[in-house]
């Protein structure tokens, strides 16, 4: 490869790029719309919606103040905020539409349900919202339902709690090995250890990502296959121009033009990635384990879709044709391999389907980059399989480029 | 003696079936304008492309220089500056940026390259412009831009296929001046076209071909002598064919070239004497002529009198 006409590539490339700046913000905007709007219907940044409970507790016991405290637990104080009040503040606020809902704990709520008596609690819903209040309702009737089969389940010591002003330690003995047994003839049904194991994965995902983040990955990897693909195409625009022609009658390979071209579109998705890390890391507060990394990382993968693509698109017989096909390949390329809909919105089937194709493969290993869990065997193999079948597509494209385009 | 710069022997293309150049042979020397005339499709531009490394040959031999250009592509493609028929040329760049890429692509290094610009720029007539994107550009002004691009590394073989295809007169008068000059320099150029007036006025040795083979070749002059000094008379009007062949074939020394509904190409001696007979024949045959064009000893009426059709068919 002649170094100096390499360079003279590379510098014409991105002087045309330069000079088109809405073909480069059209292959970036589509994918920054489709987020954004995706972004804005999913509630922007904060992943679940947040509502207001107000608790007018009246009877100030310890078990109301267990019932108003199970709001305050993880997941279910990332969607609702608890504030106690009194019960005609809170009847005033519920009337102005100020919170979702309002729990109302009446005086003797602990006796009557220490005592084996019907207990009753109100709950006041704001008719105005619909999601919100509905998960208070089923959060606060599971809370109810546990109460009944508790209190038909461990009547005894619980009677044997409330009957006495000061129970004594052989009481208290008596009462834990009743609550032991309860819990133990519980077991077969509930399996406490997978429930938190479960609660605790959503727990992280949730604090750490919102739908933003979730979605910048696959933005970020349309991005690289629409500019890529872009870049792909042109290689027509020099058939029709001629331009290839002219080339091939002057002592320089084609290789050094397809090189040139591979580098230019380099820096131009450099720039993409290192806005992309950027977005993810200061907009949507991700934290990214190596931006550098990541950054490399999106950059091979786009010179990878670039190779992919040209070579796809050189084998068509014509311009028309290069498009329909590119079409027909990036499209489904881009739903399927998690760059459109990210693989945490995919059925499982369909996610482990796109998780190998090459942008699937490719948004994973970004993905695992970004948390700091890649595997650095992974990474070689990644960059091996990236030489090797680069430099196959690559030779491939020059060959075809001499015989067809010219 | 001139130098050698191309030699074509026995030159054959095929596409399949199709034999778009078939035994094609001619050398071209330095300083040297040699023409190849023919209609569209005659394998002009096969020619070219197998002479500047685009198409391989079927068969024959092409040299640039003594380089064979299949064999020793790269030293032959070295020495040579190709001007396509179509504007091969960046759009989105600017005249200054394109001369400045095909240089390069020619191993063309500053300061050399910029010097070498700024001259080509002026002698097409582009240094206002030179800064312009080229889509802004007329089509002559991008005709003279392509002919800039393609003498820019001031190549010993000059490949020009139909460079003046579209352009305005204007333009036209300034391109076939820079291949003149391109000659005087010492360039050897080998100039393809269908215009029998630019052949005429532009080359110093022609070969006219027709159906991929050389059907004549030789300067001008000796061109013209194939002919005689028989003039062209074209008729146009109404003819019924076989009566109107069957009267002119009575008069001496005529010679129909061609002979259908609505014209005559007649090739003749002292055209202006027998012009009497050939309408009374023709009257005779129940001819009807409306349109009379003499034409001297020409270029075309040697291609009509070779093909027994018109260069623009």
């Amino acid at each position: 490869m002649n170094a100096r006409f390499l360079w003279s590539t590379v510098r014409k490339d991105l002087t045309r790029m330069r000079r088109d700046p809405l073909g480069l913000a059209t292959s970036l905007g589509i994918p920054l719309v489709l987020v954004t709007l995706v972004t804005l219907v999913f509630g922007g940044q904060q992943a679940v919606p947040q509502g207001r409970l107000l608790v007018a507790d009246e009877d100030q016991t310890i078990l109301s103040q267990v019932l108003s405290s199970a709001f305050n637990r993880e997941p279910l104080s990332k969607m609702v905020v608890t504030e106690t009040t009194a019960k005609a503040d809170g009847l005033r606020r519920m009337d102005s539409g100020d919170a979702s809902a309002l729990l109302i704990i009446p005086r003797g709520f602990q006796t009557a349900f220490l005592q084996n008596q019907a207990a009753r609690l109100e709950l006041v819903k704001n008719p105005a919202q619909s999601i919100l209040p509905n998960i208070i309702e089923e959060t606060l009737s599971i809370a109810v339902d546990g109460g009944f089969y508790l209190q038909r389940e461990a009547a005894v010591p619980l009677r044997t709690l409330a009957g006495r002003q000061q129970p004594s330690d052989q009481t208290i003995a008596q009462v834990s090995v009743a609550f032991n047994q309860f819990g133990r003839s519980l077991a077969k049904y509930l399996n406490p250890s997978l429930i938190d194991l479960e609660m605790n994965v959503t727990g992280e995902q949730s604090q750490n990502q919102g739908v933003a983040a979730i979605f910048l990955p696959a933005m970020i990897f349309m991005g690289l296959l629409f500019v890529s693909n872009s870049h792909a195409l042109d290689i027509w625009k020099e058939q029709s121009w001629g331009t290839l022609r002219r080339l091939a009658t002057a002592p320089v390979s084609l290789a050094t033009l397809l090189g040139g071209r591979l580098i230019s579109l380099a820096v131009i998705l450099f720039g993409v990635a290192l806005a992309g890390v950027a977005g993810m890391r200061w907009f949507a507060q991700v934290p990214v384990a190596s931006v550098p990394l990541a950054t490399l990382w999106l950059v091979l993968s786009g010179m990878g879709f670039y190779l992919l693509l040209v070579t796809i698109t050189v084998y068509a017989p014509n311009q028309r044709s290069a498009n329909v096909i590119e079409n027909l390949v990036i499209f489904p390329l881009a739903l399927l391999g998690g760059s459109f809909f990210p693989f945490e919105m995919m059925p499982d089937w369909m996610a482990s389907i796109g998780r190998f194709t090459p942008n699937g493969w490719a948004v994973t290993q970004f993905k695992a980059l970004v948390a700091g869990s890649a595997h650095a065997k992974d990474l070689a193999i990644g960059a091996v399989y990236f030489a090797v079948a680069g430099s196959a597509l690559f030779l491939i494209t020059v060959n075809r480029m001499r015989r067809k385009l010219i | 003696m001139k130098r050698l710069m191309i030699e074509v022997e026995q030159l054959r293309k095929s596409y399949g079936e199709l034999t778009a150049v078939d035994g094609v042979s001619f050398t071209a020397r330095s300083g040297e304008i040699f023409g190849l005339l023919g209609p569209n499709g005659a394998g002009k531009t096969t020619t070219i492309g197998c002479i500047s490394g685009l198409l391989t040959p079927s068969s024959g031999r092409v040299k640039v220089m003594g380089h064979d250009v299949v064999r020793e592509g790269s030293a032959a493609r070295a020495k040579l500056g190709v001007v396509p028929q179509e504007i091969a040329l960046y759009d989105d760049l600017s005249a200054r940026e394109n001369l400045a890429y095909w240089g390069g692509a020619q191993g063309m290094r500053n300061p050399k390259l910029k010097e070498r610009i700024q001259q080509v720029l002026e002698l097409s007539g582009l240094q206002d412009r030179a800064k312009e994107p080229v889509k802004q550009f007329s089509g002559g002004m991008k005709r003279r831009l392509n002919f800039a691009c393609g003498i820019l590394h001031f190549p010993s073989v000059l490949l020009l296929d139909e460079p003046t295809v579209g352009v305005d007169p204007q333009s036209r008068v300034r391109l076939l001046e820079l291949v003149r000059a391109e000659a005087r320099a010492g360039t050897c150029v080998l100039y393809t076209t269908h215009y029998m007036e630019e052949a005429e006025a532009l080359c110093d040795r022609l070969a006219i071909v027709d159906h991929g083979k050389v059907i004549a070749a030789g300067t001008l002059a000796e061109l013209r002598s194939m002919l005689g000094e028989r003039d062209l008379l074209r008729l146009t009007g109404s003819f019924p064919p076989f009566a109107s062949r069957t009267a002119l074939e009575k008069i001496d020394s005529i010679e129909i070239l061609q002979a259908d509904e609505s014209l005559l190409l007649l090739s003749l001696a002292a055209a202006s004497q027998k012009l009497p007979a050939v309408f009374a024949a023709l009257a005779g045959a129940g001819a009807e002529v409306r349109g009379t064009t003499f034409t001297q000893p020409s270029l075309e009426s040697l291609f009509i009198k070779l093909t027994g059709k018109e260069l623009r068919e």
